[in-house]
Order: structure tokens, then C-alpha cells, then sequence
């Protein structure tokens, strides 16, 4: 008895080879355009590829549209995140941040703009720059990595203009605090910090593994992701994902969700959060699990939402992990389509 | 001008005052006068001039006496009628006169009209003379062009030039003196000279015939001189040959086997005559070596000449070929009806016939181990087939796993991608199948052999993908030609990468991974982590395994490939790792689905890193190729396996909760345990400093 099994193409070395690429790619960032039609994606081999997010959205969308429109090699290791200013495209990954022309990315072998490298101490392994976080009101961009510091660079001169000192394991994650000039940063060592930016200065730390409310030892202390929203807080990762109060440092919701959480961010009065496994969760601020939308990938790492007024039309959330496919989520309700590299 | 008046009034009177009646008299008159004299004589002997002078004369005087008369009449009186009586009658005088002037003009005109008549009719002649002679002029002249358009036959005769024939031609029929001023005599002269010289060709070609003839017989003597020359060459050759064995000179032999390739059909001997050039230029590359002796390449013919001899002459033989079937028939039919189950069979056993004759291919490769290859030609499906059988100095010690690696079904087996010589390359066949029942020709290559792609190739047996009608498929020498160095070294590649995994997996059923010291930096020194199981696994159940699910959908594990399952073990952790290993092994790698069984399962769905170790060994698999043609891979990749697992357990953050010391105690060096996003772990070994590091 056969069973139905994928046509066995013949394949040669070149293809065996590029199906293994594929298979093991992990695409690790997303950003959109700052027109909202374009979607880019940075994966583990250091390329770039655009999507055209109104081209696979068009009612004529052909399976060539799900595909880039360019792909280009930025980095030379991965691109752990990317972000968007009005004109560039900023990525970065080991140690290095480079920033390309929105305009000139859509046209064949671009060339960066510029590129910078934060002032490293070690020099034995050069650190990874696993967050990127635009600050608008300064005009300033901050850099966290692997060397345990928040490097804050002037987006006008290119200078690398502070350091932020306190984590004392390697920084997964950055959230912009929207009054106020504070950054809040998540790392391995399983604090989340806010930082006041005209201070230069730490200001509160919350170390999340010791709430037993939420601390779960075997999967390690660290914290992955994090979002805010006014007073609010919530941030996952090896302890459960928990909504957090600000002002009063106490833990008010945790999520029940067991694997733990790559991305996690406020949409509305939502909260999505993605992590292992292959669906995107909505969660009720009550800790209530609203919805479960599987997506294509076996583990996600980042959702990104359009919301870019410019492009009502490409209004969608798309989502990418370990895998070569970006899905594109048209309501919150149901994977509409696959991008894929 | 009253002379003119009155000679206007002349005429007029002559015909409007000369009534009818006036005229007839006047004629008949004249008449009558005629017959005493005749006023036409008178006519020639008065004098115009005077006679015109005369009617001025006698007008003027009628002027004049009318001009009385009148005068007369206006004067009235009785005198005067008398007057006038007299002078009318001097009028009728004048009248007279005048009458008589006019018939004289008359019959002068008369006259003048048939003098001009008379010169006319005589020009007319004249001018019927003229035209005659100018017809008789040009009659003449087209004559003449006639005769000077006169062509004769010398003219054809291709003539040696002037100049030639003044110097070469004997003076007594060039007659110079005669000839040169005269061109009449000299084109003569000149035919004289052509006639001569023909004559002359004309015994020569003669002589040449007759000196041909007598080179003939000549001939004739030599071969017969020849043929009798031979069989006492063979007496010498047959002496010879014991000398040739001693010498190690098999030309006697080489010889042979090109008069038995004759009766080869044409893609096998295509292959013979490629086989055996390819075989020779290897063997003058390495002129060190004595030649012929250890050869890489040698090529011999087998099966029944005469079989195939008698395929060429079908008419008898088939002939008696249907008697002799039919005798049998007779026979079968008597004893029981042949079933249609068994006429197809034969059907099928008739399509299915190889040409009596193969080639037989020996492959040496530097371990003197040899592929050999026959190839058969099936005769009415026009395509080739293969079988192969690998032999070694050394007896092996098969190892149970490596079953499949040098059975003669499957080490061959997708030498080109896709390759695996199942289906027939000849699309006409599928219509010659259908006919006979055959399905496909999968159930029969075990014992035909494989129809592979490229041994259609090397017999130069082209075969179109799109137009399964065309049944003119030609051997071609230029095909054959262009596919045999690289079919060559496919195979001598093959064969090695067969053997050496042969080896290898002797030793890995038993449990260790042989790493060659060339090798040995791309790991640690201390590997912790055990290989305790490598077993072959069928297909199926390699499709059936919970975590190899993504590669069988990216379509990398057709049934050509061969399965394993290597269990490697530290401890309590078990890492099950799911080998796929192509038929091109090792140009194309082995491809690793793992699944690692300590604190509940991971696989590459629920943990990062062992998704990062897959890619380690299925990627990043150049690094650990080793020294070409890389028959190491599949070793090295399982030892770094072994390494990777150990990475695995040894950085696994311990769980504060849990008391006693953790179970792997970290002893490799690591820079940092974890990095980037999805907390991957220091895989990377950096050879001469020994420390981890990530990728």
C-alpha cells in the first residue's frame, strides 16, 4: 500500500542543498515600510528579503507575489531585528547595525547607507545586537545586545552618545515607554530594567523570577519579550507571561500559557503573544485565552503589525519563526496566506 | 481694268448668255465647219499672245461702240437710229469675233488637258519602274546578309590560338607565307593542324588503354601472389601467439575482440568502441606504468557470436525458426491449448529479448577493488540495460546495515539526480508495454538489468523526452563520447564512496565512529556522547517517524535513497537521528532528523537547539567533507553529532529547583552559554584554541 507521498522530484546537489537552506532558515525580524505596502524580513543567513505586502494582498495576487520581490545579502550572521525610520531601513545582528534606503532596498543590488558598531569591551566574540528601539522624541536609536548595555546612538551624527550599564546577562528585548522618556529592557539574567533616558540612569528593576507567581525554574529565568502600554508591563519568556503594574512592581495577571514566549505585544485591548509552538495567542487582559490562530511555522519569533496609515489596505499582522514563511494574518482570526523566502 | 471686266463678261457670256439651244447650234456648228476645215489646225497655227490681244482689241472697240450707241440714244434724233443700225452691226462683227476667240480657247484648253493626261500617264509608269527596281535592291540585299550570316562547321572547333598554332605547327601546314596575309587559307591551315593533333590523341589514348590492360594482369598476378601469402601468415601467426602470452602482448586478442564487435548491435558497439578508446587514453596518461598491465579500463565481449550471426539473416532462419514453433504448437496444442496467459508470456519474453552479445565493463579503482558493469542491449525495446557487481581484493565482512550498499540493484542507483533506472528511457516502449500487459518495466530489471539514463548515453541512444512516437533513435558516437569520461569518474566515485561507507559502517555497528587523524581537528579530543546503534530502516518507516515530517514534505526522501537510524546515548539522554543517505552520497550529503529523549522529548518543533544541531550536520556539512573526494561525511557528521549532543547537555541551565548536582557537569569550554533570540547554543567548535563559540 502506498501512501500519498509528495512527488519525489530528482534532485542535484545545488537543490538538495538549497531545500536544506530553506528548511533549516529561522527568519528572525520584520519590519514594515513606512508607506505600509512593503514587509522586510531578516533570517538566520543574513539576507533581507522584501515582500510586497499589496502585491499578495491584491485581488490578482499570483503565487509569485507571496514571493520577494528582492533578496540581498546584509549581514554576514543573522539578523536578530530590524526597525523602520521615515526613510531607512535600519538591521542589525552580530554587532553591526546597518542602515539601507527604503527607496533604493526595492531596486537590485542596493548597498547600505551607513553602518556602525557600538564600542565593544571584549574582543574575543563580538557581542550580537539582538534589539533594536527607535526613539522619536531625540531622534535616537538604542542598541541592545549581547555586551549587557543599552547603547543609545544619535540618528543625525552617528555617534554613539551613552551606555546604559546594569544587566548582567545578555539583553533580549527593549520597550519604549510612550509618555515619558523611559526604555524598559528584558535579558537573560531574568530582570526587566527601566531606564530614564535624560537621567542616564536605572530606575527600577523588577526581577521577574523571583514572584513565584510566575517564575518557572526549568525553564530558566530569562526574559524574551516585552510590551507596554501607559502603566502596564507584560513580558514572558522563561517564566510565564505576565502583565505587570508599573508604578507598584506587582505581577496582576499570568497567563497560562506553558511554552515559553518569544514576542509579545499590546494590540487594542489585547495582548498577542507567540512563542514555541505554532500559533499566535490573544489573550483578554483578565487572563482569559481569547483565541488560538495556528500559523505555518513550528515556533514563532516575531509578529509584526501594519498599522501604517499611509496603507489602510495592507493593514495585517504577519508572523515569522523557524521557518522560511512569513504568515500573513488579514483579520486576527485566521492565517490568510504565506509569504515565504 | 475694263479689259479685265470684259474678259470676266467672256466666260459668262460663253455659258450663262449661251443658251442651250445657242451652244448645241454653236457646237454643231463648229461641227459642221470641221468637216472643211479644221478650226482645230487653225488653233495650232494662231498665236496666243495675239489672240489675246485681239480680244482686248475687240472689247475695247464693243466699249466703245456701246458707249456711242448710248450716246446716240441720249441725244435722240431721227439720224441717229441709222447711227445706231450701223454701229450695232459693227458690234455683231466684234461679237463674231469674240465667239470665234472663245471657241479657240476652248479648244486650246482642251488641247492643254490632254497633253497633261498624257505626260501624266507617262510619269506613272516611271514611277511603277522605280518601285519594281528598289524591291529587286532589297530582295538583293537580304540575300547578301543571308549568305553572310552563313555559318559553318569548323567555326565549333574549339581551335589552339593564333599564336600557338604559328608556333607549333610543322611550317608545311602553317605555310606561313601564305596564311598570314590570307584568313581564309589560314583558318584552313589551321583545321589541318586540329585534324593532326586529334589524330595523334587519338594513339595515345590507345596505347594508354592497351598499357592499362597490362597492369591489370599485372595485378591480377600480385593478388593471386597475395592470397597465397596468407594462410602461411596465419601458420606464423598461429606460432606466434605463445610469444605474444609470454610478452604480455594480447594483440592476437585485441584483434579478436574487434572482429567479434562487429556483430555487436549498434549502441553496444558503440560503447565498446568508446569504452575501449576511453580505457586506452587513460592508459597512455600514466605512461610510468607498463601498459595494458594494470589498466583502469578494460572492456571485453561476451556471449555467442554465431547467436548473433544468425540474427542477421532472418529469412531463413526465422523460417525454420516458425516451423520448428509451429512443430511445437502442434505439439503443445495436442497435448493441452496454450492459455492466453501463456502466449502473452511469451509475447512478453519476446519483447523483453537481449541481443546474445554484452559488453562487459571492468572498473579498477586505486584499491584495487573493480566495478564490474555488463551491458545488454534489449533488442526490441531498443534500450540498453546495466548490471553491476562490485568485488574486492579483501573479503569483506558485510555488516548487517549496509545490506543495500553494493547489492547490484541499488549501487548504481541515481549516479545522475533522479536517475534510478526503474522506468524505461525509451518512451516509445510505454506503447509496446500496453500491448503485452507489462505495467512497467520495474518488475523486470532485476533480471534484465537497470535502464539507466546514462547507459543509454554511453551507447549514444538519445531518447526525447516530449515526442514519445519518434522511433528513430540513432546511436550516436559524439553522445557516447561526451558522457563516458564523466559517467566514468561518476562511477569510480561511486563505487569508492560505496566501499568506503562499507567500512565505515562495520565499525559503526559496533558502536564507534571512525574519525581518520586527518579529520580529527574539527573536534574536541574528549567526546563523551556514544554512538550504540546504527541500524538500516525501510522507507516506510522512515515516513512514518514523527519528526521527519518537514523533510518528506520538502520532497528529500524519495524511495531511491537509503534510511538509517543511529541512536547516540550520554547518560540518561538518548538522541535518535534520522539518516537519510542519497544515492550520490557523498556529493550530496546525508540529511539528519533528530529527536533527543531526556526530560520529556525535543525535536525541532519544540526546542531551538536541536533545530540548530540539525542544521549544524545538514547546512554547515562542508566544514566537515575532510580531504577530498570526502568520504569521511558521514562520520564526521555523526561524531559531530556526538559533539553536538554533548554541547546540548553540558550548557542545559540547571534547574534550581531540583537539588543533587546537576547530571552533565559542564567541562566544555564555552564563551557564552546562550546567544541571540532564540537561545542557541555555543555549537561551534574553534579547532587549535578548543573553546565553543556560536555560530
Amino acid at each position: 500500500m502506498e501512501r500519498a507521498v509528495p512527488l519525489a522530484v530528482p534532485l542535484g546537489q545545488t537543490e538538495v542543498f538549497q531545500a536544506l537552506q530553506r528548511l533549516h532558515m529561522t527568519i528572525f525580524s520584520q519590519s514594515v515600510s513606512p508607506c505600509g505596502k512593503f514587509l522586510a524580513a531578516g533570517n538566520n543567513y543574513g539576507q533581507i528579503a522584501i515582500f510586497s505586502l499589496s502585491a499578495a494582498l491584491s485581488s490578482e495576487a499570483k503565487e509569485e507575489s507571496k514571493k520577494p520581490m528582492v533578496t540581498f545579502q546584509a549581514h554576514d550572521g543573522p539578523i536578530y531585528s530590524m526597525v523602520s525610520t521615515e526613510r531607512h531601513l535600519l538591521s542589525a545582528g552580530d554587532g553591526e547595525v546597518k542602515a539601507w534606503l527604503w527607496v533604493e532596498v526595492l531596486k537590485k543590488g542596493c548597498k547600505e547607507l551607513w553602518h556602525r558598531q557600538p564600542p565593544y569591551r571584549t574582543s574575543l566574540e563580538v557581542p550580537e545586537i539582538n534589539a533594536l528601539l527607535l526613539v522619536p522624541k531625540e531622534n535616537s536609536l538604542i542598541l541592545a545586545g549581547g555586551d549587557c548595555q543599552l547603547h543609545t546612538m544619535d540618528l543625525e551624527t552617528g555617534t554613539f552618545t551613552r551606555a546604559l550599564r546594569g544587566h548582567t546577562d545578555y539583553i533580549h528585548c527593549l520597550a519604549l515607554r510612550e509618555r515619558s522618556p523611559e526604555v524598559l529592557s528584558g535579558g537573560e539574567d531574568g530582570t526587566v530594567r527601566l531606564w530614564d533616558l535624560r537621567m542616564a540612569k536605572e530606575v527600577q528593576t523588577i526581577e521577574v523570577y523571583k514572584h513565584e507567581e510566575c517564575s518557572r525554574p526549568q525553564n530558566g529565568r530569562w526574559i524574551g519579550c516585552l510590551a507596554t502600554d501607559s502603566d502596564w508591563m507584560v513580558c514572558g519568556g522563561g517564566p510565564a507571561l505576565t502583565l505587570w503594574h508599573l508604578r507598584s512592581s506587582t505581577p496582576t495577571t499570568v497567563f497560562p500559557m506553558r511554552a515559553p514566549q518569544k514576542h509579545v505585544t499590546f494590540y487594542q485591548d489585547l495582548i498577542l503573544s507567540a512563542g514555541q509552538g505554532c500559533c499566535v495567542n490573544q489573550w483578554q487582559l483578565s487572563g482569559e485565552l481569547k483565541a488560538q490562530v495556528p500559523g505555518s511555522s513550528p515556533g514563532l519569533l516575531s509578529l509584526c503589525l501594519n498599522q501604517q496609515p499611509a496603507a489602510p489596505e495592507c493593514k495585517v499582522l504577519t508572523a515569522a519563526g523557524n521557518s522560511c514563511r512569513v504568515d500573513v494574518f488579514t483579520n486576527l482570526g485566521y492565517r490568510a496566506f504565506s509569504l515565504s523566502f | 481694268m475694263s479689259s479685265e471686266s470684259s474678259k470676266k463678261r467672256k466666260p459668262k457670256v460663253i455659258r450663262s448668255d449661251g443658251t442651250p439651244t445657242e451652244g448645241k447650234r454653236n457646237r454643231s456648228d463648229t461641227e459642221q465647219e470641221g468637216k472643211y476645215y479644221s478650226e482645230e489646225a487653225e488653233v495650232d497655227l494662231r498665236d496666243p499672245g495675239r489672240d489675246y490681244e485681239l480680244y482686248k482689241y475687240t472689247c475695247q472697240e464693243l466699249q466703245r461702240l456701246m458707249a456711242e450707241i448710248q450716246d446716240l440714244k441720249s441725244r435722240g434724233g431721227k439720224d441717229v437710229a441709222i447711227e445706231i443700225e450701223e454701229r450695232r452691226i459693227q458690234s455683231c462683227v466684234h461679237f463674231m469675233t469674240l465667239k470665234k476667240l472663245n471657241r479657240l480657247a476652248h479648244i486650246r484648253l482642251k488641247k492643254g488637258r490632254d497633253q497633261t493626261h498624257e505626260a501624266k500617264q507617262k510619269v506613272d509608269a516611271y514611277h511603277l519602274q522605280l518601285q519594281n527596281l528598289l524591291y529587286e535592291v532589297m530582295h538583293l540585299q537580304k540575300e547578301i546578309t543571308k549568305c553572310l550570316e552563313f555559318k559553318s562547321k569548323h567555326e565549333e572547333i574549339d581551335l589552339v590560338s593564333l599564336e600557338e598554332f604559328y608556333k607549333e605547327a610543322p611550317p608545311d601546314i602553317s605555310k606561313a607565307e601564305v596564311t598570314m596575309g590570307d584568313p581564309h587559307q589560314q583558318t584552313l591551315a589551321r583545321l589541318d593542324w586540329e585534324l593532326e593533333q586529334r589524330k595523334r590523341l587519338a594513339e595515345k589514348y590507345r596505347e594508354c588503354l592497351s598499357n592499362k590492360e597490362k597492369i591489370l594482369k599485372e595485378i591480377e598476378v600480385k593478388k593471386e601472389y597475395l592470397s597465397s601469402l596468407q594462410p602461411r601468415l596465419n601458420s606464423i601467426m598461429q606460432a606466434s601467439l605463445p610469444v605474444q602470452e609470454y610478452l604480455f602482448m594480447p594483440f592476437d586478442q585485441a584483434h579478436k575482440q574487434y572482429e567479434t564487435a562487429r556483430h555487436l548491435p549498434p549502441p553496444l558497439y558503440v560503447l565498446f568502441v568508446q569504452a575501449t578508446a576511453y580505457g586506452q587514453a587513460c592508459a597512455h596518461m600514466k605512461s610510468s606504468q607498463p601498459p595494458r598491465q594494470d589498466k583502469m579500463l578494460s572492456v571485453a565481449i561476451e556471449g555467442s557470436v554465431d547467436e548473433a550471426k544468425a540474427l542477421f539473416k532472418p529469412p531463413e532462419d526465422s523460417q525454420d525458426d516458425e516451423s520448428d514453433s509451429d512443430a511445437e504448437e502442434e505439439q503443445t496444442t495436442k497435448r493441452r491449448r496454450p492459455t492466453l496467459g501463456v502466449q502473452l508470456d511469451d509475447k512478453r519474453k519476446e519483447m523483453l529479448k537481449r541481443h546474445p552479445l554484452s559488453v562487459m565493463l571492468d572498473l579498477k579503482c586505486k584499491d584495487d577493488s573493480v566495478l564490474h558493469l555488463t551491458f545488454y542491449y534489449l533488442m526490441n525495446l531498443n534500450i540498453m540495460t546495466v548490471k553491476a557487481k562490485v568485488t574486492t581484493t579483501t573479503e569483506l565482512i558485510t555488516p548487517i546495515s549496509a545490506g543495500d550498499l553494493l547489492s547490484p540493484d541499488s549501487v548504481l542507483s541515481c549516479l545522475y539526480p533522479g536517475d534510478h533506472g526503474k522506468k524505461t528511457p525509451n518512451p516509445a516502449n510505454q506503447y509496446q508495454f500496453d500491448k503485452v500487459g507489462i505495467l512497467t518495466l520495474r518488475d523486470y530489471v532485476l533480471d534484465l538489468g537497470h535502464p539507466y539514463l546514462w547507459v543509454q548515453k554511453l551507447g549514444g541512444l538519445h531518447f526525447p523526452k516530449e515526442q514519445p512516437q519518434q522511433q528513430t533513435v540513432i546511436a550516436d558516437h559524439s553522445l557516447s563520447a561526451s558522457h563516458m569520461e564523466t559517467t566514468m569518474k561518476l562511477l569510480k566515485t561511486r563505487v569508492q564512496s560505496r566501499l568506503a561507507l562499507h567500512k565505515q559502517f562495520a565499525s559503526l555497528e559496533h558502536g564507534i565512529v571512525p574519525v581518520t587523524s586527518d579529520c580529527q581537528y574539527l573536534f574536541p579530543a574528549k567526546v563523551v556522547s556514544r554512538l550504540v546503534k546504527w541500524v538500516t530502516i525501510p522507507h516506510e518507516d522512515y515516513m512514518e517517524l514523527h519528526f521527519t515530517k518537514d523533510i518528506v514534505e520538502a520532497g528529500l526522501a524519495g524511495d531511491t535513497n537509503l534510511y538509517y537510524m543511529a541512536l547516540i546515548e550520554r547518560g540518561t539522554a538518548k538522541l535518535q537521528a534520522a539518516v537519510v543517505l542519497n544515492p550520490g552520497y557523498s556529493s550530496i550529503p546525508p540529511i539528519f532528523r533528530l529527536s533527543l529523549n531526556w526530560k520529556g522529548e525535543k525535536t525541532n518543533s519544540n526546542d531551538d537547539n536541536i533545530r540548530a544541531m540539525e542544521s549544524e550536520v545538514n547546512v554547515c556539512y562542508k566544514e566537515l567533507c575532510g580531504p577530498r573526494p570526502s568520504h569521511q561525511l558521514l562520520t564526521n557528521q555523526l561524531q559531530r553529532l556526538c559533539v553536538l549532543l554533548d554541547v546540548y547537555l553540558e550548557t542545559e541551565s540547571h534547574d534550581d529547583s531540583v537539588e543533587g548536582p546537576k547530571e552533565f557537569p559542564q567541562e566544555k569550554m564555552c564563551l557564552r552559554l546562550f546567544r541571540g533570540p532564540s537561545r542557541m547554543k555555543p555549537f561551534k567548535y574553534n579547532h587549535p584554541q578548543g573553546f565553543f563559540s556560536h555560530r
